[in-house]
């Protein structure tokens, strides 16, 4: 199947920044459709920008991005018509109840009266705002304003939906909620674009991620294909007995409050978990979770940048 | 499917809710719609013991339906800026001049009120003729238009809701103040006639003094006065066209 999205030497540089780095530079990403792709990166990293161009509310400055085989910039109409986005800092008409948000965005979205009925239903319910559906919206909690957001855009018809941080202020069973209407949609091989900080959500959602720094993507792929990327794919903690000498030939070392974390070499970490199990340690070990790797390959550009910086 | 349909049930959508909905939960936003315009017709009636009741009538409609757009550019600022409602609905099937009309149709739901009671005071206090009510409602849908085009132009600019209170009111002195809305134009000294007809207001009010039975159109029997009044519209809806940012460069 031909993939959803396909950016092609994308980039953008804001009208007012022409001094700065652009914000997006060449980037190419191809979002396969029917699944959920997980953008992440640091603050500024260039995510929200890249949502945006994709949901055809930013223009371009250089480059190509097509979705679902449209011109985003030229048939941003046809575009349009299949797409659906929940912006990073939207907020919900305030004068409306919840039931009217959803059911309400649906209508203007052109559904007939009796779908958009069962959709609200559904989307209510899966979403566990079914109590407080007749409640204004601006006497919900933050986290259930976001979850209203979210349940909108999910109960739409939309082909290719863009969620730009959608579970930032949720609680974790809020989050795994919307995690399941995620999943759901796609499921029903619908494309959904998604932005985060959470690290573990990323990991259980997406099929495929791409990890943007500075307007780059650093990494893509599923999230087996990043470990595999990365130096060190394994992480061995280590508590009691044993002194940092002693682990530093077996990977990178880092103090945490029980003991030391080694990020290495899958057969470095089993040498290790042998050598400190022998010596009477207590020992764990496992592969690198994603917030690892964010943090090994992100880490690794800032102490970068900052040698530059002292070489110049 | 049904493109046309599906435009007008989107613009009733948006009307229902950014009008009728608020309104149901705050009715005293329309008084708030009414004040304004019948503050300045109070003063003019006092002030000429009635005599110029008619142009304040004139120039009340004029203003409450030049209102819309103020408030429209308000509300879509805000819906912009703090809501990012803008950016939601680019990202769906609503295109602007639907997005535009909807909202535009939800703030005359605001002045629908005032509307009812300046007709009553045109049915009482003047002699308006069947000729004269088409040419009110002519007149005030274009000014309606205009308005519109003009507030959704200027919100997709401004990044901050704070610029609007800024430049709002220049606007609508420039609209409404100046130019001659709320008396016939011989009260202003010669050298201002000038400046005065740089206001596409200028000709909707001489038209509409015309219509509620004062003498007017001034200008050649109003077809000049119809002419500046139309192209003004259609410059600014094609200006709308062209320059507002529905998507952010
Ligand atoms: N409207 C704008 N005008 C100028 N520069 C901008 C604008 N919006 C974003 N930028 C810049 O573009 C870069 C990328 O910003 P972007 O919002 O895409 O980052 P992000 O990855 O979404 O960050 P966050 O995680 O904080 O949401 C940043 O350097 C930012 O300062
Ligand atoms: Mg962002």
């Amino acid at each position: 199947m031909e993939p959803a999205v396909i950016a092609r030497d994308l980039t953008k540089v804001y009208p007012k920044a022409r001094a700065g780095p652009p914000a997006l530079s060449k980037v190419n990403l191809s979002i396969p459709a029917g699944q959920v792709y997980g953008l992440i990166g640091r603050n500024g990293a260039g995510k929200t920008t890249f949502v945006r161009i994709a949901a055809t509310q930013l223009m371009p400055t250089g480059g190509s991005i097509t979705v679902l085989g449209r011109d985003a910039v030229a048939d941003a109409s046809e575009v349009r018509r299949r797409i659906a986005c929940v912006p990073q800092e939207s907020r919900p008409l305030y004068f409306l109840d919840v039931d009217q948000l959803v059911y309400l965005y649906l209508r203007l979205r052109g559904m007939d009266r009796s779908e958009a009925r069962r959709r609200t239903d559904s989307v209510l319910e899966e979403l566990g705002l079914s109590a407080v559906r007749k409640k204004l919206v601006n006497q919900l909690s933050g986290g259930m304003r976001r979850r209203a957001m979210v349940a909108m855009v999910l109960a739409s018809d939309a082909e290719v939906v863009y969620l730009d941080e959608p579970t930032t202020g949720l609680d974790p069973l809020a989050r795994r909620e919307v995690w399941g209407a995620i999943r759901r949609a796609s499921q029903e091989h619908r494309t959904v674009l998604l932005t985060t900080h959470y690290l573990d959500e990323a990991d259980a959602l997406s099929a495929r991620l791409a990890l943007l720094e500075g307007g780059e993507v650093r990494l893509e792929g599923t999230p087996s294909d990043l470990r595999a990327r990365i130096r060190h794919p394994y992480r061995v903690t280590v508590e009691g007995v044993l002194g940092r000498s002693e682990l530093q030939s077996y990977g990178e070392v880092s103090d945490i409050a029980s003991g030391f974390l080694v990020f290495a070499r899958e057969s470095s970490a089993r040498d290790l978990a042998i050598f400190a199990l022998g010596k009477g340690a207590r020992v764990s070990m496992g592969p690198v979770s994603l917030e690892d790797i964010f943090l090994q390959v992100v880490g690794r550009s800032i102490e970068e940048e900052a040698s530059e910086g002292a070489e110049s | 499917m049904n493109r046309p349909r599906h435009r007008l049930r989107t613009i009733l959508t948006l009307a229902y809710l950014n009008g009728i909905i608020p309104i149901q939960t705050q009715p005293l936003y329309l008084v708030n719609v009414v004040a304004s315009p019948f503050s300045f017709l109070f003063f003019i009636a006092i002030a000429s013991q009635g005599r110029l009741l008619g142009y304040g009538v004139a120039g009340g409609m004029l203003l409450t339906v030049l209102s819309i757009g103020t408030s429209l550019q308000t509300d879509m600022s805000h819906y912009k800026q703090d809501l990012k409602l803008q950016d939601l609905l680019v990202a769906s099937p609503v295109e602007a001049p639907v997005y535009v009309a909807g909202l535009a149709l939800s703030e005359l739901m605001y002045s629908l009120p005032a509307m009812a009671l300046f007709i009553v005071l045109l049915y009482l206090y003047t002699s308006v003729t069947v000729l004269g009510a088409v040419t009110i409602a002519l007149v005030l849908l274009l000014v309606w238009g205009f308005a519109s085009a003009l507030g959704f132009t200027l919100a997709t600019y401004f990044q901050d809701v704070r610029e609007t209170f800024a430049i709002s009111p220049l606007i609508s002195i420039g609209l409404t103040v100046l130019p001659p809305v709320y008396y016939p134009i011989s009260y202003l000294p010669g050298w201002v006639h000038p400046i005065a007809y740089l206001s596409p207001t200028t000709y909707a009010a001489d038209l509409l003094h015309g219509a509620v039975g004062l003498g007017g159109p001034d200008l050649t029997g109003g077809a000049i006065d119809w002419a500046v009044l139309i192209a003004f519209t259609l410059g600014l809806l094609v200006l709308a066209s062209l320059k507002a940012r529905w998507r952010e460069p």
